[in-house]
């Protein structure tokens, strides 16, 4: 018999499994480090820096934004109703994410063959090496959570997920918000800063 | 203590140290005509207890097994000390230096070149003795048949392969320097930095080996925690960018770049000494436990 | 579980609109670059946030973990406006 206010304190406890936040934190200073020096060699040739941005599409930009952030939602919600133990509710939140997720790669591509197309790439200069390695890692992380998400769909849909069951796609929601939260940053730094 | 505490295993094992001392074998004993002897293979039958199965009936040398697993450190220490500071590779002489510029570079740090290089070619090998050790704890695991502790072993060892062909490469031009065109000079820094790097998927084996084995591990305190395993595959991942280097010679992924060279190197360089410090203290637990089970062997 | 009434809900359509002003808002000659940098990169710090107590849910994580994630944006946005205003 618990009492009413222990029902209402959560022991705090992080989502999926602790060591999955080693990789994320990992992953998250990494990209820290790597704004640092995007930033150190902006400072070497800034006007460089600001001619190449203006080539870049903020639309795409923004919009792959909007499409990240819904993709998080949608994965948030498939954990909430895990949680909830709806587990026929959960496929369509997952596959909504794995879409959304796939609608970013599709985006990406775009705009990359576009740039291809006008003889922009990673050789062109610092600022498109910088472009080209930055969202070239960051859609590498898309492509890998999506298959997560994949995978964590198939299983949705045979009811493998319940409250009692559901380290998996916790992690996987984790990772796949880490990567939502990489391009809020990646967006501005390389699409919307300008110069002084 | 005789193995197995019984009256007829203390008989057998005296049997085997009999038979191998007078025929100087210390690895094989000879086949006998002795049961209890014939069962404690690594073969077990399937119905044998897996603690039984999971020990491997010849002694154990914990005090050996502990030295191997220091030597992890060692070779960091050389690495880092040597190669790093003393040769000058943190961060290492650029890619889109020209060949004159290379052969400057050289001229100018051959001794210490010349030392550090040369200790920390012959120092490589310690990488293979932790290597060792680390698989002795993973078949504990995994069980003296399993195959990641195999590969583990085979990928620490061969890692050894390119970092001391490229210590002896870049030894050779410093060694040479005065005798060399700038163009034949450039070609040796490119040489050692394509093998050096473009070989990293030999290590990539053994960390997934490592991380896969130690993750699995069922004991509630496990000998390797999960933070290391997961900092391997950090490592592991970050690894792969480093395909880019023939590619780039100036920039985050130019073998002296941000990811192919400061995140790269370092994820592993912080992995070793992690990793190393939680084997050479799963050593004495695993005494103790064997002690506990009464599987000790002197 | 009404979708329309989930807190995570509130935070999508939060993040949505901040990314609105930004991209479409913020990053126009209206505003003098250090105005629109500098709101750019403390939104996209606000955004994250909510991201990663919400989304992340490490609100309810453990103190140590929480406050390391929640110093991430800080950093990241310091390091970003720091050297944008140390640049010519």
């Amino acid at each position: 018999m618990k009492a009413a206010t222990a029902d209402r304190v959560k022991s705090r406890r992080l989502p999926g499994v602790d060591g999955v936040w080693v990789a994320i934190g990992a992953d998250s200073v990494i990209f820290a480090i790597l704004f640092l020096t995007f930033m150190q060699d902006r400072l070497k040739d800034p006007a460089l820096f600001e001619a190449s941005r203006h080539t870049l599409n903020m639309n795409f930009g923004g919009i792959d934004t909007l499409i990240l952030l819904t993709s998080s939602w949608s994965v948030a919600l498939a954990i909430q109703a895990i949680k909830r133990d709806l587990v026929d509710r959960v496929p369509r939140y997952v596959l909504g994410a794995a879409l959304t997720g796939l609608l970013f790669m599709v985006s990406k591509s775009i705009e990359y063959f576009q740039k291809f197309a006008e003889g922009l790439t990673p050789a062109t200069n610092a600022f498109y090496m910088w472009y080209f390695t930055l969202t070239g890692i960051h859609l590498l992380h898309v492509v890998f959570g999506t298959s997560l998400l994949t995978y964590v769909w198939i299983n949705s849909r045979r009811g493998t997920y319940t409250s009692s069951n559901r380290v998996v796609p916790e992690c996987v929601a984790s990772y796949w918000h880490l990567v939502d939260l990489l391009w809020i940053v990646i967006f501005p730094l390389l699409y919307l800063m300008k110069a002084a | 203590m005789p193995f197995g505490g019984t009256p007829a295993s203390a008989v057998s094992m005296k049997m085997v140290r009999v038979i191998a001392v007078t025929t100087g074998s210390s690895v094989y004993p000879l086949r006998t005509t002795n049961y209890m002897e014939q069962i404690m293979t690594t073969h077990a039958p399937p119905d044998t207890s897996s603690a039984a199965r999971d020990l491997s009936p010849y002694p154990t040398d914990y005090r050996m097994w502990k030295i191997l697993a220091w030597t992890g450190p060692v070779f960091l220490f050389a690495v880092f000390v040597l190669w790093g500071i003393v040769a000058r590779n943190m961060p290492p002489f650029p890619p889109s230096a020209t060949p004159v510029e290379v052969k400057s570079h050289f001229q100018e740090l051959r001794l210490p070149l010349l030392i550090a290089l040369s200790i920390c070619l012959t120092m490589t090998a310690f990488y293979m003795s932790f290597s060792v050790a680390v698989a002795r704890v993973m078949e504990r695991i995994e069980g003296p048949g399993g195959v990641l502790s195999k590969l583990e072993m085979m990928g620490g060892t061969i890692t050894c392969a390119p970092v001391m062909v490229t210590m002896a490469i870049w030894l050779t031009a410093a060694h040479e320097v005065n005798n060399l065109s700038p163009e034949i000079m450039h070609m040796l820094y490119w040489f050692g930095w394509l093998l050096f790097d473009l070989a990293y998927f030999v290590t990539s084996f053994q960390i997934a080996a490592i991380s896969i084995v130690f993750m699995r591990d069922k004991r509630e305190k496990k000998l390797v925690p999960d933070a290391v395993s997961w900092w391997g595959w950090v490592t592991f991942a970050s690894f792969f960018a480093v395909s880019a280097i023939p590619f780039v010679t100036t920039g985050p992924l130019a073998f002296n770049g941000v990811i192919s060279f400061w995140i790269a190197f370092f994820t592993w360089f912080i992995w070793i000494p992690s990793l190393a410090y939680f084997i050479i203290k799963a050593i004495p637990r695993l005494k103790a436990e064997d002690e506990a089970s009464g599987r000790v062997s002197t | 579980m009404s979708v329309l009434r989930e807190r995570i809900t509130m935070v999508w359509l939060g993040l949505v609109v901040l990314t609105c002003v930004t991209t479409w808002g913020l990053s126009k000659d209206l505003f003098s670059p250090a105005v629109a940098v500098v709101g750019i990169f403390l939104i996209a710090a606000v955004k994250a946030r909510f991201v990663i107590l919400d989304f992340m849910e490490l609100a309810h994580a453990p103190i140590p973990v929480r406050v390391a994630f929640e110093a991430w944006p800080v950093v990241v946005s310091a390091i970003n406006l720091g050297f944008w205003f140390a640049t010519p």
